[in-house]
């Protein structure tokens, strides 16, 4: 594709009917750097000149080859990270040696404040371990026969992962025949903390072998792994706890007003909440009997219909302190319906310093203390 | 298959476990869903099957669907458990299942209690699902006022049959509105029900067996439409309703003339019930 074609320049429109058969070869000359559509027609083809410019019509094979970073390469981009993160910490008047991952975040959008929506696309710095994709070494020696085993079957990491776990599988089912022969094998059936962890999901598991896996690969094994969960064996306990990631406790995450005391001695709790655009702030008296107070009013004369009364006495019905507390509310925005939601939200969360934590993680099953969206 | 989807698309969808969709935010196949895949028969201690893990599937963009329903909470989000009791029993009554599925519940997000949810025991689904069907342009009010007039007139007109009646005939008349109204909606349901299905160019009716579902959500339809279009224009909907309602309770009038059509029309198509493939 030496030059341009001539009558690029001049943006011309060709219209050429040739009868026959035209075999159309990028190299011929009249239409060397322009796309040309192949229209059949009755009989004869027509071949239209368009007028396009040589990047277009190219395809572009360098960019679409994916990047390989060689080990040498990454290694300077460390050496380059770690230096560069001396000189920023010096530069924001920080001890270099100190200097975490969320120092240098915070460096960075102080020095380099982006606007732009999309979080990817603000500037970052970070190890070159988490920027560039990881990618495997050359898997086969000079003399080009590959390294791994397994290096045939296409997936070698996935296919040795699944041969380890077998291997572990065998040896333990091995032991227990082998206990249950000499009679000492005892029928325990602790129960582990499965519910704090789940399984690696399919994308992590991917990332782990630098490999691509199908659904099937990984549901096969997940299976596998919970075959020799069921095996008990102390042996292989941490080799599949290695495929387990920690899942977050969520009532954990919730925060618990303190209890205030007012001029009398007496408990109170304040909390807001809101729900489409109305925002309401409760406050919780601990002994009372049952009274409730929305923006001075009776709760009974502000919300004529029953549901939103209803809602308001949602919380402590739950709780089974129906009579027990005094509220008084403020609330503005919103309908008769958002507000009552806000009211509950604020009261639900006040209600959380007077009562246990259990009965705070019933609250929460209960969609009590989400804010709806 | 031609399944009835939140998303109010008729999209094939063949349980797989795949990957998570991460920020699709679309409402799916009943959240129960993940429910029925995380309690699997057998190992209750991993209650964590494999299958429980499918998280829902990206929405295929096919030409010509649109999403219908969204929901503003991710898919991870589960539906909140209002009922006290299930919070009130003592550990030594939960069952292993039990025990394992409030651990896992611990673990998960949990969406916001809808505002016509209480843990009242004076609130009954299935009023609040007709409720919020007889319901028009929003006006949640009337339609609660009407329910609540409704019932109020079966009592009485029960009352007054229940003072009228000698003393064998009151042990079998029914007082309570609330048994007579969902008597009357079971009575109302039908079994089987009919499907279009194109064949050959033509639409066959092709008798289907229908989910529970479905089944309720028809037997409450017909009743309504029943009470809107057939009476007269000066009587009012809590009369209608509560006439029909006592009729169907006693197995008759229109709405269960309709179930019986329905049950009839079926019989007499069971010759295409092979064109069901489901």
């Amino acid at each position: 594709m030496a030059t341009p074609c001539v009558f690029c320049g001049a943006a011309a429109f060709y219209r050429l009917f040739l009868g026959g058969r035209v075999s159309l070869t990028r190299r011929q000359g009249v239409w060397k750097a322009a796309a040309a559509e192949l229209q059949t027609d009755t009989g004869f083809q027509i071949l239209r000149l368009r007028h396009t410019t040589g990047v277009t019509t190219k395809k572009n094979v360098a960019a679409l080859r994916r990047e390989t970073y060689t080990v040498d390469f990454i290694k300077k981009q460390i050496e380059e990270f770690n230096i560069g993160k001396r000189h920023l910490a010096n530069m924001m008047g920080e001890d270099p040696e100190t200097f975490t991952q969320e120092d240098i975040d915070r460096a960075i959008a102080y020095l380099f404040p982006s606007g732009l929506f999309e979080k990817q696309a603000r500037p970052v710095m970070k190890h070159p371990e988490q920027i560039f994709p990881k990618q495997r070494a050359i898997q086969w020696g000079e003399d080009g026969r590959p390294f791994h085993f397994l290096f045939y079957t296409g997936k070698q990491s996935y296919y040795s992962l699944m041969h380890e776990a077998y291997g572990k599988l065998l040896e333990a089912e091995k032991r227990q025949s082998q206990l249950q022969a000499k009679g000492l094998f005892s029928e325990k059936t602790e129960t582990k903390d499965l519910i704090g962890s789940r399984w690696l999901i399919k994308e992590e598991l991917e990332e782990m072998l630098v490999e691509k896996l199908s659904d099937q690969d990984y549901a096969q094994f997940i299976r596998l792994l919970e075959r020799l969960l069921t095996l008990h064996c102390g042996a292989e306990e941490e080799f599949v706890q290695r495929f387990r990631r920690s899942v977050t406790i969520q009532s954990k995450k919730h925060l618990i007003e303190p209890v205030q005391y007012d001029e009398q001695g007496m408990a109170f709790s304040t909390s807001e909440g809101k729900r489409k655009s109305a925002k309401a702030e409760a406050v919780v008296y601990e002994h009372g009997s049952g009274r409730i107070k929305v923006n001075g009013i009776d709760y009974l004369l502000y919300f004529p219909v029953t549901q939103d009364r209803e809602q308001l006495m949602f919380p402590f019905h739950f709780l089974d302190r129906l009579g027990k507390h005094d509220t008084t509310c403020m609330v503005s925005g919103g309908g008769r319906s958002s507000q009552a939601g806000a009211i509950r939200l604020a009261v639900a969360r006040a209600l959380c310093s007077f009562v246990t934590e259990e009965e705070v993680e019933w609250m929460r099953q209960a969609g009590l203390l989400t804010a709806d969206p | 298959m031609q399944c009835r989807t939140d998303l109010g698309l008729c999209v094939a969808f063949p349980p797989s476990p795949v990957t998570r969709s991460g920020t699709q935010k679309a409402a799916f196949v009943g959240s129960s869903w993940p429910a029925k895949m995380a309690a699997p028969a057998g190992k209750v201690a991993r209650g964590w099957s494999v299958l429980a893990l499918t998280l829902r599937t990206a929405v295929p963009r096919l030409p010509g669907l649109t999403q219908v329903r969204w929901s503003r909470y991710s898919p991870e989000y589960r539906d909140p458990q209002t009922d006290k009791e299930y919070y009130r029993k003592p550990l030594a009554e939960l069952t292993e299942e039990e025990k394992c599925e409030q651990e896992l519940r611990k673990t998960q997000l949990i969406k916001a209690a809808p505002a016509a949810k209480t843990s009242s025991v004076f609130e009954d689904p299935v009023i609040s699902k007709f409720i919020n069907m007889m319901m028009k342009g929003g006006n949640k009010v009337l339609a609660r006022s009407l329910m609540t007039q409704t019932l109020e007139a079966v009592k009485r007109k029960q009352f007054e049959k229940y003072h009228a009646a000698s003393a064998e005939e009151q042990a079998t008349i029914e007082r309570n509105p609330y048994t007579i109204f969902h008597q009357a909606l079971k009575n109302c349901e039908p079994v089987i029900g009919l499907v279009p299905i194109l064949r050959g160019g033509h639409f066959y009716q092709v008798p289907v067996p229908l989910p529970a579902r479905r089944r309720r959500f028809l037997a409450m339809k017909w009743m309504l439409t029943e009470c809107r279009e057939k009476k007269h224009r000066r009587t009012l909907m809590p009369e209608k309703l509560s006439h029909e309602l006592l009729e169907a309770f006693h197995n008759q009038g229109p709405v269960i003339k309709k179930k019986h059509d329905m049950h009839k029309m079926a019989e007499a198509n069971r010759a295409l019930a092979h064109y069901r493939w489901w």
